[in-house]
């Protein structure tokens, strides 16, 4: 059984004005302990297919199932306890609070909590451990690298321990050295049985996924193995990726 | 970590910013705090200024008679010479609970007497206590100081022949000594333009009063007021001559009322005299009222105005604020930030804002007020700093800040995740 499932959703915008349909009938399915990444050219609704599988973005029509949980049916406080709980998000430019230490960014999920100071700082801590960040609590952002930035944020998001972990191409503003980096950290968090949904452009990112995802104008999702990526990853170019996708 | 840190690590991160705010609502509150205390300590000297002009009691006899009007005062009793008080009763008065307001309690019996031929009306008094009420008289000649001595008021002192026009150069002793507190008044000014207007001098050195010779201390200066023309002797003397010995006609009475209800005053007073009828003059009290009302309500109209920019400087800096941080709140809501919770780390950062605000307001205000005071004041009224304003203006600010950001602070707490992470 599926630990996230998507269900027939379609998304939308346009209040007040012309309507503009970002997604359309799509469904799809993630095993708890998947690696998936989701692909497909700018503006087919990746974003926006991710925003909504993360209880964020509410679609205008199916529904999103996780752990069993219907997350649109809960109301929107309870929701945000449902990100809070389940979910960990990384985004590509990292959002990292830049007056806030490392520690305190990788705290940040955890201010709402009732916890004591000392267990927090001790969740991030390991938090930062895990990404290979010990001994850098009391950086600030500005005083990391591009990788470090990028997995300061993968700290943050897992500093909860959440079952889905949702990055939108945080290797998208990296250097190829420093995109590897990051990417190594969540193949390693997927190995230790995080599940994993990505976004990303890079083919060489994902055919490190279990499978991959393509999204062609919101409406048309195609399922395949990394392996049909190769031509893909020889050409670097989304094009030919989009010819295997058909 | 707590939605706290979050709060003053952002106050830390934009100092100039925060200062602007804090700027902001301590002028609007230092505006409202010198206002309100140049208000409080102008009333104040009103109320003390008010308060030292004549008598705002008066007691007299209980009398189904008749009332006679005694200088706008309803005197009971058809004839003067109806008299129920005693000295004793005087005595009562000053034993009152409020007995320490009552600045001065002047006693008076009334009468008739023939004086060098004509009628005239003698009051017996005591001089001390009616100097002490009458502050704005002016007395051409000496204080009465020895037994045997009068008083004479201008008109009563023409028309029997004691004083004379001056001579342009002579002039004569003015007795100042019960000026020296109210020298800055208007009321003063006027007795003393008055007085400046109409020289004259002591004409003769004693006077005949019911066929006794009195030495004549002093001719009041012309006041305008009932006592212009009457005679004034001592209190006991008057009462042997008019055959009244130990009766007291009326009393007045001159209460400082800043912070208490003449009401009660009087109520204690008729509590001790059940035979007299109690009243409260009250004109100069309802004056007082009214002058201290409009002041006091200036001081608020400014306050508010002032209060009201400083709201409106708030809610656009917090709403820019907001603005420039959307995609800050919207990582906080995708992490599992509660609207809530957004709300509250926002409010934080405003009131503790405001708090520091409305802080040093009330220093700056208090300050302010301090400087000015000697500007606005006539009698040169100390500064007295209320703490319960500093806690006032604390609330205030925390109030207006409140009030002022929450709509913008609201919406920032609604604001879409999904949207506000992508806002650039």
């Amino acid at each position: 059984m599926s630990f996230v499932v998507v269900e027939n959703v379609g998304k939308e915008y346009g209040e007040g004005g012309p309507a503009v349909r970002v997604l359309e009938g799509i469904s799809f399915g993630l095993r708890e302990g998947e690696f998936a990444a989701l692909m497909g050219p700018s503006g087919s609704g990746k974003s926006t297919l991710l925003t909504v599988v993360g209880a964020m973005n509410r679609p205008t029509e199916g529904r999103v199932v996780v752990d069993g949980i219907d997350v649109y049916a809960l109301s929107e406080e309870r929701r945000a306890d449902f990100r809070r709980e389940y979910l960990g998000f990384v985004f590509q430019q990292h959002h990292l609070m830049p007056y806030l230490t490392a520690l305190e960014n990788v705290m940040l999920p955890l201010a709402p909590l009732p916890l004591r100071a000392r267990e927090k700082g001790a969740r991030a801590g390991a938090a930062l451990a895990r990404v290979g960040l010990a001994g850098k609590e009391s950086r600030l952002p500005g005083q990391l690298s591009g990788g470090e930035q990028g997995r300061l944020a993968i700290a943050r998001a897992v500093v909860n321990d959440p079952p889905l972990l949702l990055a939108d191409e945080p290797t998208g503003a990296l250097d190829s050295r420093t995109g590897a980096e990051v990417m190594g950290v969540l193949r390693a968090l997927n190995a230790a049985g995080q599940t994993v949904l990505l976004v990303t452009h890079n083919p060489e990112n994902a055919a490190l996924a279990h499978r991959v995802l393509h999204i062609q104008d919101g409406n048309a999702l195609s399922v395949f193995a990394p392996e049909a990526l190769a031509p893909a990853r020889e050409a670097t170019s989304f094009e030919t990726l989009s010819q295997v996708g058909g | 970590m707590r939605i706290s840190t979050i709060a003053w690590a952002n106050l830390r991160r934009r100092k100039a910013r925060a200062l602007f705010l804090v700027a902001g609502i301590a002028i609007g509150i230092a505006t409202a705090v010198a206002l309100l205390s140049l208000s409080r300590m102008i009333s104040e000297e009103i109320g003390l200024q008010l308060d030292q002009y004549g008598a705002n009691i008066v007691v007299v006899p209980k009398s189904d008679q008749l009332a006679l009007d005694y200088g706008g005062v309803a005197v009971s009793g058809v004839s003067f010479d109806v008299g129920q008080l005693t000295d004793e009763d005087v005595g009562r008065i000053r034993e009152i609970p409020y007995s320490a307001r009552l600045s001065a309690v002047a006693p008076k019996v009334l009468g008739a007497v023939e004086a060098e031929g004509r009628r005239v009306l003698l009051a017996g008094v005591d001089f001390e206590s009616e100097f002490a009420l009458n502050r704005w008289w002016r007395l051409v000649g000496r204080k009465p100081e020895a037994e045997g001595e009068l008083v004479a008021g201008y008109d009563a002192a023409r028309a029997l022949g004691l004083i004379a026009p001056s001579d342009a150069d002579e002039s004569f002793p003015v007795v100042r000594e019960f000026a020296a507190s109210v020298d800055h008044t208007a009321m003063s000014a006027h007795a003393h333009h008055a007085m400046m207007e109409r020289h004259f001098r002591l004409a003769r050195a004693s006077v005949t009063v019911g066929g006794r010779e009195f030495k004549l201390a002093a001719v009041l200066a012309p006041t305008g007021g009932r006592e212009d023309s009457m005679l004034f002797g001592r209190l006991g003397e008057a009462q042997a001559l008019l055959k009244r010995p130990g009766q007291v006609s009326v009393v007045e009475v001159s209460a400082l009322c800043k912070d208490c209800p003449v009401e009660d005053i009087v109520g204690q007073i008729a509590q001790k005299l059940p035979n007299a009828k109690v009243s409260a003059l009250q004109q100069a009290v309802r004056a007082r009222t009214e002058t201290v009302g409009r002041l006091t309500r200036f001081a608020y109209a400014v306050s508010a105005v002032v209060l009201l920019i400083g709201a409106l400087l708030i809610f656009t800096t917090v709403t820019g604020s907001v603005v420039e941080r959307t995609k800050e709140i919207g990582v906080m809501r995708a992490v599992g930030f509660r609207r809530s919770h957004i709300f509250r780390g926002l409010m934080l950062e405003v009131l503790a804002v405001s708090a520091l605000g409305g802080l040093l307001g009330w220093a700056a205000g208090a300050l302010a007020a301090r400087l000015m005071l000697p500007y606005f004041s006539q009698t040169g009224i100390g500064f007295d700093a209320d703490p319960r304003l500093a806690a006032l203006s604390v609330l205030a600010a925390l109030a207006v800040g409140a009030a002022a950001s929450w709509y913008p602070t609201r919406r920032a707490s609604r604001l879409d995740p999904a949207e506000a992470v992508r806002h650039v």
